[in-house]
């Protein structure tokens, strides 16, 4: 995976986060403990040092009472009124330690000392705390803290009463270690009380462990003390103590210090189990919500690689697999909204491929998917050792429909063609359009004579006429076929050698061709001749041919047809179908045209001279129809040639008149004004309506061979056209002629039909120059009178 | 009241047993307030001349475990009995150095009274009731009197040369005596300022357990 995954950076990040926060609080808490253990710790020592002060109060107490009652003993008071300085000594020795005192003295009611228990310096000298008998003399005792030999004692004073007062006796309590325990026992607060002895040395009674006690008392005497109270946190023996340190009151001017503390570390000890627990807690804690985050991010990231699969999936184009994601959340709507997206890809895409691969009028597939079909065919029985067909059909005419019945028309049409192929085709069978009113249909076949069945069936099916719009119609179509692996190694040859089949049915007028070995070689030579051709009229390899046509009127010749003859150095000799349309296509149709003007002209010229008068007729390819110089030339060649505009007939197909009607009308008008004669060649395979040959300046009719070659007293249907045609042309005014008369019967028949000539191989084949010359002068039907007639057989 | 009535009756005799020619003292006695004292004793010490001591006698009686009276005057020479009219025990005791004594517990009256023959105060004290306490203020002269609630008293006296003393139990100090000259029938008006010693020094303070017996005491009618 290259760099980091977004699983592992939403991982990240929330640990990160979880981390950051639980950091943070611990730190927080920890602060906090720190700042709240610190402020308890200060808390804990005022209210030590409270305590202290309730402590020593009370004690006073307590001692006052404890001295009162003393000071109550009838035998007390009777030592001290004896005034005797020993025994008032010794009573107050006794007496004092009874309740434990450390110092006991009398003092008589001015203020001087009478006697005392410690050294008798002080005798006979006043009191040194005044102030205490003073406070005595209104409360009736007093206590004191003061300092006495440097030490620190708490002093009592009372009367003696007896039952007037006769004196004070006062007792002293030493502050010692026994005393501080008690409040350390008290408020587990350690504590220190730091004074100057006698000699000014510093003193310290302490709690503390005696190492301790040493650096502390170092420290006060580094620090005199203040007369305010100091909170501070000390270290000795490199363990921090929080300290509060302030004067004690005390009854004189002495001072007395008292240091009160707590050890950081103990205090600390129990904070930092409870601190532990908290670590201890906020780790598992922490494990846990990063557990969870995980499980988070693997749930939030299995969805987004899933739609990262799906997503390359439909990249590779395969749309069929659903994203499964029952999510209520935005994932589950983005794995809805890629869902539906992957539907609409699919079906735009199938739209896409099936525009590509489908006709768009009948939603046939087209070339290129019949292509493919054939292909996936031809792989498929490949295997298996069939054979695939393959027909290729072509509309008869559809041209002329188009242009006459319109587009509209056409297309319905068309489409109705594609509807009926369907229907007489097989589930499996293919059946495309490959472009303009070209079909081509694709099936398994066993052998040729299926293929014909199923090119029979399509014919079948077009029988019927076609009623669209209100328009009755007949269609014909011509049918190529060619069958893998007979005819073709793949698909691209067997469409190709289809398509040579189709225009052969279509030049035989056969509807269905089969095709033949070796037409796609012929094909070949075709190309080739195509740039021959060229060279040919220059090298001189053109021949002119003649064919006679007869009149029945006069039984004699009266025309002759100019056919050209290709006398190709290595193929032989050639008819003009195999090259005329190579010539149209070529563009040398032109010269072509012109050279069988210039020569037929010629030959005519050369029969006026031997007497034999005939007129010549010149086929005009629809090209020629486009030449405007076209009429000029034959007008300067007739000239040129001594002949009169009547003696050349142009003959025109109807279609090619029809390519361009209105221009091919103005030609014709331009050639029928200075003369010449003009007919339409094979009349009855065209379309042209009869209100079009009215408009046309034509004066001849050639009728079609193919409606004359049958010609029979059988046949009565070919009869019939013929009689029609022939009626109909001379109802127009025009002469007819029928070609492809083939035998004697023929003849008759269109003699007896009023027709006015004949052409045919019964009369004549087409003769070379030479040959004919003579068969003019030799034959049944020459032109010098002979006594022949036509009436023959 | 029967003993009241002694008493003053023993005033009175006192009184008409002094000569003819007599003159009168009236002493008035007030704390610096200005508030009359009572149990002030008052005495005028003659100059110039001796006296001879009393032979009289005096009661210190003990009731409802106190002195009766609080401030006894006397005469040096005087006998004073110590009766016993509780029903309970008393012992009285004196560490004063005018007369030092005891007498053990006891109940009734003593047999013999105590003679005070050195002038000075003997405090009084009960050595099982701190509270209880008594002065006896020995004197050297018969002419003094002991102020009531009003703080005036008349003392009669000879005509002479005299200097008049006040004492009180609660004082500090004892003013200073005033000298009187004072003839035949002559009245003489006097005026003292006593000012009070501290209360502790004077008497013991009660403790709750003391009263608490007290009041056991006071539960007898």
């Amino acid at each position: 995976m290259p760099g980091r995954s977004f699983q592992a950076k939403l991982v990240y990040l929330l640990i990160g986060v979880l981390v950051l926060l639980q950091t943070v609080t611990l730190a927080a808490i920890h602060i906090a403990g720190v700042r709240s253990l610190h402020r308890n710790l200060t808390e804990e020592l005022r209210v030590g040092s409270r305590v202290l002060e309730r402590i020593l109060a009370a004690r006073g107490r307590q001692l006052s009472d404890s001295v009162r009652v003393l000071a109550a003993d009838f035998g007390f008071r009777e030592a001290i009124a004896s005034h005797d300085r020993n025994t008032i000594g010794s009573v107050l020795a006794n007496h004092g330690s009874r309740i434990a005192a450390d110092a006991a003295f009398l003092i008589d009611l001015d203020g001087k000392v009478t006697a005392d228990t410690i050294e008798q310096t002080i005798v006979g000298k006043p009191f040194p705390f005044p102030k205490l008998i003073r406070t005595a003399e209104h409360a009736g005792e007093a206590s004191s803290i003061v300092s006495l030999g440097g030490r620190p004692y708490q002093l009592v004073i009372v009367p003696v009463l007896a039952p007037r007062a006769i004196a004070w006796v006062c007792m002293g309590f030493q502050i010692d270690e026994t005393v501080l325990r008690d409040f350390q026992r008290l408020t587990a607060l350690d504590i220190s009380l730091s004074t100057l002895d006698e000699a000014g040395r510093p003193l310290l009674i302490s709690t503390l462990p005696q190492s301790v006690q040493t650096e502390l008392l170092a420290q006060m005497v580094r620090q005199p003390p203040q007369n305010e109270p100091v909170e501070a946190t000390l270290k000795f023996a490199d363990s921090p103590y929080e300290t509060l340190t302030e004067p004690l009151k005390t009854g004189d001017r002495s001072r007395i210090t008292t240091v009160i503390q707590r050890s950081l570390e103990e205090a600390r000890r129990s904070y930092r189990s409870l601190e532990l627990q908290i670590v201890l807690f906020s780790t598992l804690a922490l494990v846990g919500a990063i557990v969870a985050a995980m499980f988070f991010a693997r749930g939030v990231i299995r969805p987004l690689h899933r739609l990262a699969d799906n997503a390359q999936r439909i990249e590779r184009g395969d749309y069929t697999a659903a994203v499964e994601i029952e999510q209520d959340d935005e994932i589950g709507k983005l794995a809805t909204a890629f869902n539906r997206m992957r539907t609409g890809i699919a079906e735009r895409e199938l739209q896409v491929i099936h525009q590509a691969t489908h006709d768009g009028l009948t939603g046939l597939p087209n070339r290129t998917l019949f292509l493919d079909r054939l292909e996936h065919a031809i792989a498929a029985v490949k295997r298996t050792g069939d054979s695939v067909g393959m027909i290729m059909m072509d509309l008869d005419r559809f041209k002329e429909i188009n242009d006459t019945l319109g587009h509209h028309f056409g297309d319905q049409l068309l489409n109705e063609i594609g509807r009926r192929l369907n229907q007489s085709l097989r589930e499996s069978d293919t059946v495309a359009r490959l472009g303009g009113d070209e079909f081509g249909v694709s099936f398994n076949a066993r052998e040729p004579e299926h293929a014909l069945d199923v090119a029979h069936r399509i014919a079948d099916s077009l029988e019927a006429s076609f009623i669209l719009g209100g328009v009755s119609i007949d269609v014909k179509a011509s049918m190529g076929i060619a069958i893998y692996p007979l005819h073709a190694d793949d698909a691209g040859s067997l469409m190709k050698r289809a398509d040579i089949a189709m225009y052969d049915a279509k030049k035989h007028h056969t509807s269905i061709a089969l095709y033949e070995a070796g037409r796609d070689e012929h094909s070949v030579r075709r190309l080739s001749l195509l740039s021959e051709l060229r060279q040919a009229i220059q090298r001189g390899e053109l021949e002119l041919y003649y064919q006679p046509s007869i009149s029945f009127r006069t039984g004699r010749v009266s025309y002759a047809e100019a056919l050209v003859r290709w006398n190709h150095p290595t193929h032989g000799r050639m008819n003009p179908d195999e090259f005329i349309p190579l010539a149209e296509q070529s563009g040398t149709i032109g010269a072509l045209t012109k050279w069988v003007l210039r020569n037929g002209i010629r030959e005519c010229a050369e029969w006026s001279r031997q007497g034999s008068p005939l007129t010549i007729s010149v086929n005009l390819s629809a090209l020629d129809l486009f030449d405007s110089e076209l009429p000029t030339y034959i007008s300067g060649l007739l000239t040129d040639a001594n002949l009169p505009p009547m003696s050349l007939v142009l003959e025109i197909t109807e279609s090619a008149i029809m390519r361009d009607p209105a221009y091919a009308l103005k030609i014709l008008r331009e050639l029928k004004s200075r003369g010449t004669r003009l007919a339409v060649d094979d009349f009855g395979t065209g379309y042209s309506s009869l209100a079009h040959l009215k408009r046309l300046p034509v004066d001849e009719l050639k009728i079609d061979k193919s409606f004359v070659l049958n010609l029979s007293s059988q046949s009565t249907d070919d009869a019939v056209i013929v009689r029609s045609t022939i009626e109909l042309g001379h109802n127009m005014g025009l002469t007819v002629i029928a070609e492809g008369v083939e035998n004697v019967e023929a003849l008759d028949i269109l003699k007896r039909l009023g027709c006015d000539m004949a052409q045919g191989y019964y009369m004549s084949p087409p003769l070379p120059a030479e040959k004919f010359r003579r068969w003019i002068v030799e034959s049944r039907w020459a032109v010098a009178e002979r006594n022949a007639s036509v009436e023959a057989g | 009241m029967v003993l009241r009535r002694y008493l003053y009756g023993l005033m009175l005799l006192i009184a008409f047993a002094l000569p003819a020619s007599a003159a009168t003292i009236v002493v008035d006695v007030r704390d610096p307030q200005g508030a009359p004292l009572r149990d002030a004793v008052v005495y005028a010490a003659p100059e110039g001349r001796g006296l001879e001591p009393a032979t009289r006698t005096a009661v210190m009686d003990q009731k409802d475990r106190t002195f009766v009276p609080h401030v006894l005057p006397v005469q040096t020479g005087t006998a004073v009995k110590f009766p016993n009219s509780d029903d309970i025990q008393h012992e009285v005791y004196s560490f004063s150095p005018a007369k030092t004594f005891q007498l053990p517990l006891y109940k009734g009256t003593p047999a013999n009274p105590i003679v005070f023959t050195t002038a000075g105060v003997v405090t009084l004290g009960c050595n099982i009731h701190d509270k209880m306490n008594a002065y006896i203020v020995i004197l050297d002269t018969p002419y003094f009197a002991k102020t009531e609630a009003g703080g005036r008293v008349e003392v009669r006296i000879p005509a002479g040369k005299y200097a008049v003393h006040v004492w009180h139990p609660d004082m500090r100090d004892e003013p200073t005596p005033q000298s009187v000259s004072i003839g035949e029938g002559d009245r003489s008006e006097l005026a003292f300022t006593v000012t009070a010693a501290p209360a502790a020094l004077t008497s013991a303070p009660l403790n709750r357990l003391e009263e608490k017996f007290k009041k056991y005491g006071n539960a007898r009618p």
